[in-house]
């Protein structure tokens, strides 16, 4: 505002202060940002150009390493289908099952702070632990749940973790136990942002409380849907440690998703470039996503 | 105002006395070399070796700078990619060390070792040798061997496996030795889940080597005859070993198995944690032999890795760094290993007597152990590359496809030969 007038007004100098002072307060952040994020982001398009294998002499190469991820890389079909196969098991299933959660965790019910607490549990508790527990769980032989599908007379139940066919369903499951618990929260408090005169008003006009979900709670919580969904895609494309401390991506290669791909090549490999050539790829995918859902999100909330 | 005051002279006071504390050793012209490992807080040979090492060479100081086991391949890689001035550096294994050999980061040690004596290493330290330049001391060496339970056999009335057994005998030695059911089961054998508890019988006779492809044929029978043992129920299955993250000693410990093939660090594990007859009801006798094989081939091959240790490039005291060096992998670092049932590299005479000795402490250990750790042809299990690390990820990959049928064996071979070869090994098609 300050800047559109050339005259100078009593307060402009005031205004600069505060301006100078809202900049030292998240200065620290962001040189924080700039130094450890921006600036490896920045270099990593860089590095994607050159042959790297971390040794003292790097070599440009244009645009090869994006060739070679199309044309030679026989993993990369693979490791992009299974991204995308996590992510769309993963994103619509945590997320109707956190709404359905938090919908139950918003009655009066008895224990509600306990069972708040305990779906909660997953999230705070380390992976590792989790992921531990998850997969003495589905223990192809001697896990409780295959123990429990002999029990019910399915003789060959799936195996799990330790077959190519389930290993990635494993591995949703284990995810989604991870975090509906936390979107639980999110859309919790969603709705105990909802108006209850939209409530009393529904049902004044006859709603049935199915009708009431559909038209009053569901349209009222459409940004924090957006926010979840944003959330849970970004966090399914990046994750590479929930691989890491299960299946190592495998068996074969049936749970290597593109960032377990990128750390396999970056560090293992010893393939700096392509690794770097390989993020840039996720970030390109993530970016289109993420800029189509806030078109989408303008569009759709514009009734509040 | 007063306290601030009285505050900041404390502080003035603390840091001129920790300048002149830390003053103290300058003065005495020391020169600190900093060591790079891991495990070190909880392997106490480390120890013992490097208090030698200092008061055999006052004057020279020694920081160890530890890193977390698992992810110490990875690290230490990127450590030494920022220039960091190791002066020594230890390394799990060959891959690794060829990766940091083709980064430049290692230094040749050829000037240095003009007139070292490289006698006692049995040749082990040729592996080290990149491009005729020699790039580090092997520290320990391990070689893969079959351990097994006395007691089990005994029991069943079974001869114990025998140097020189065929595949098929050692398969179907381990069918006759499963039995019982539910918790009282005991396998035959245990198959742990690294790959190298399958293709290191292919590489005991030379006809397989990770990196040339063209080779990977010579696997086919050792995965027919260890699925088959899976698909019968004499080895814990892979699937439910991975998923449920189990660890091969507590099974062979707890004697649910008959025979596992594991490198010579179990010696070691097993007399730490196997009690004398009189000390604990787990007792139990073990015993050793050589890998089974068509070729009538006994204790002379020996197939394993080398745990090597190096001057890092960026090195400012590289003279100290090779005394210390000379000092954990010759004659007085050797003796401190063996003591512990430790394999390493430098195999003097001492070295034998140590590991022939163990009986008398430990009667459940075999007598005559050092034949099985000096064997005259000590093959590599996986050679350097500067690919090494690529292709030993893909050998890992067809390892998990394979043993969890998820593949047969030659569809996967097919796949991950082609994918080895994309990372840089030989004999593909295209060469």
């Amino acid at each position: 505002m300050a800047s559109n007038r050339k005259q100078k007004r009593p307060g402009a100098k005031m205004h600069r202060k505060r301006t100078l002072t809202a900049y030292m307060f998240i200065a620290p952040n962001l040189i924080g940002y700039l130094v450890l994020t921006f600036v490896p982001i920045v270099l990593s398009f860089v590095y994607s150009t050159y042959e790297w294998n971390l040794g003292s002499t790097k070599i440009f190469v244009g645009l090869k390493n994006y060739i070679y991820m199309f044309t030679k890389d026989l993993d990369f079909g693979r490791v992009v289908w299974n991204t995308f196969y996590y992510t769309i098991g993963t994103v619509p299933i945590c997320l109707i099952l956190s709404l359905l959660l938090a919908i139950l965790m918003n009655q009066k019910l008895k224990g509600k702070v306990f069972f708040r607490s305990v779906f909660f549990f997953p999230y705070v508790a380390s992976l590792v632990a989790v992921a531990v527990v998850w997969m003495a769980l589905f223990n192809p032989d001697k896990g409780p749940v295959n123990e429990f599908l002999r029990g019910i007379g399915i003789s060959n139940p799936p195996r799990w973790a330790a077959s190519a066919e389930w290993a990635m369903p494993t591995i949703i499951g284990l995810t989604i136990w991870k975090q509906a618990g936390y979107y639980m929260v999110v859309y919790l408090a969603a709705l105990q942002g909802v108006p209850s005169e939209l409530y009393e008003a529904a049902k004044m006009d006859g709603a049935s409380a199915f009708q009431r979900f559909l038209h009053v709670t569901w349209p009222m919580v459409t940004p924090t849907t957006f926010f979840v969904t944003m959330m849970l895609i970004i966090g399914t494309f990046k994750s590479y440690d929930i691989m890491y401390v299960t299946t190592q991506g495998g068996p074969g290669t049936a749970t290597k998703v593109l960032a377990y791909h990128i750390y396999r090549r970056a560090f293992e490999s010893m393939e700096y470039g392509y690794a770097s050539a390989l993020s840039v790829f996720l970030f390109a995918i993530v970016l289109i996503i993420t800029l189509i859902q806030f078109k989408g999100e303008k569009r759709l909330t514009s009734y509040l | 105002m007063k306290s601030l005051k009285k505050t900041a002279a404390m502080l003035a006071g603390l840091m001129a006395a920790s300048t002149l504390m830390t003053a103290v050793p300058a003065l005495a012209d020391d020169v600190t070399i900093k060591v790079a490992l891991w495990d070190y807080s909880n392997t106490d040979y480390y120890k013992t070796m490097i208090d030698g090492f200092k008061e055999a060479n006052p004057g020279i100081d020694v920081e160890v700078v530890e890193f977390s086991a698992a992810e110490y391949s990875d690290t230490i890689v990127v450590k030494m990619a920022a220039q960091e001035d190791y002066d020594v550096i230890f390394m799990k294994g060959l891959p690794e060390m060829s990766a940091l050999i083709a980064g430049g980061h290692l230094m040749a040690l050829d000037d240095l070792a003009a007139d070292y004596d490289f006698e006692p290493y049995g040749g082990t330290e040729k592996s080290l040798i990149v491009d005729e330049k020699l790039y580090g001391l092997p520290f320990r060496k391990d070689n893969n061997l079959i351990f097994y339970n006395k007691d089990l056999f005994d029991a069943a009335g079974v001869d114990y496996p025998q140097d020189g057994m065929t595949f098929d005998e050692y398969v179907e030695l381990a069918e006759k030795m499963t039995s019982g059911e539910g918790s009282s089961k005991v396998y035959g054998a245990h198959v742990h889940t690294w790959g190298s508890n399958v293709y290191q019988y292919a590489r005991f006779t030379e006809e397989y080597v990770y990196n040339d492809v063209s080779t990977w044929d010579s696997l086919i029978p050792f995965y027919e005859g260890i699925l088959k043992l899976q698909e019968e129920g004499c080895i814990q299955d892979y699937g439910a070993l991975k998923t449920g993250n189990i660890h091969y000693s507590g099974v062979f410990y707890n004697q649910q198995a008959a025979m596992m093939q594991i490198g010579t660090w179990y010696i070691n594990m097993l007399l730490e944690n196997v009690p004398n007859e009189d000390e604990g009801i787990d007792s139990f006798d073990w015993g050793v032999c050589s890998l089974p094989n068509d070729k009538g081939i006994t204790t002379e091959n020996v197939v394993g890795g080398i745990t090597p240790v190096a001057i890092g490039s960026y090195s400012k005291h590289p003279d100290e760094a090779w005394k210390f060096l000379t000092y954990i992998t010759g004659a007085e670092g050797a003796q401190v290993l063996a003591k512990t049932g430790i394999v390493p590299a430098w195999a003097g005479q001492e070295v034998l007597d140590i590991f022939d000795g163990f009986h008398d402490e430990h009667p459940n250990a075999p007598e005559g152990l050092s034949k099985y750790i000096s064997g005259s042809n000590f093959i590599v299990e996986q050679p350097m590359d500067p690919n090494g690390k690529a292709i030993a990820a893909v050998t890992d990959d067809m390892h998990s496809a394979i043993m969890t049928g998820s593949e047969s064996i030659e569809d996967a071979l097919k796949e991950y030969k082609a994918k080895a070869v994309e990372a840089g090994a030989a004999g593909g098609d295209e060469e």
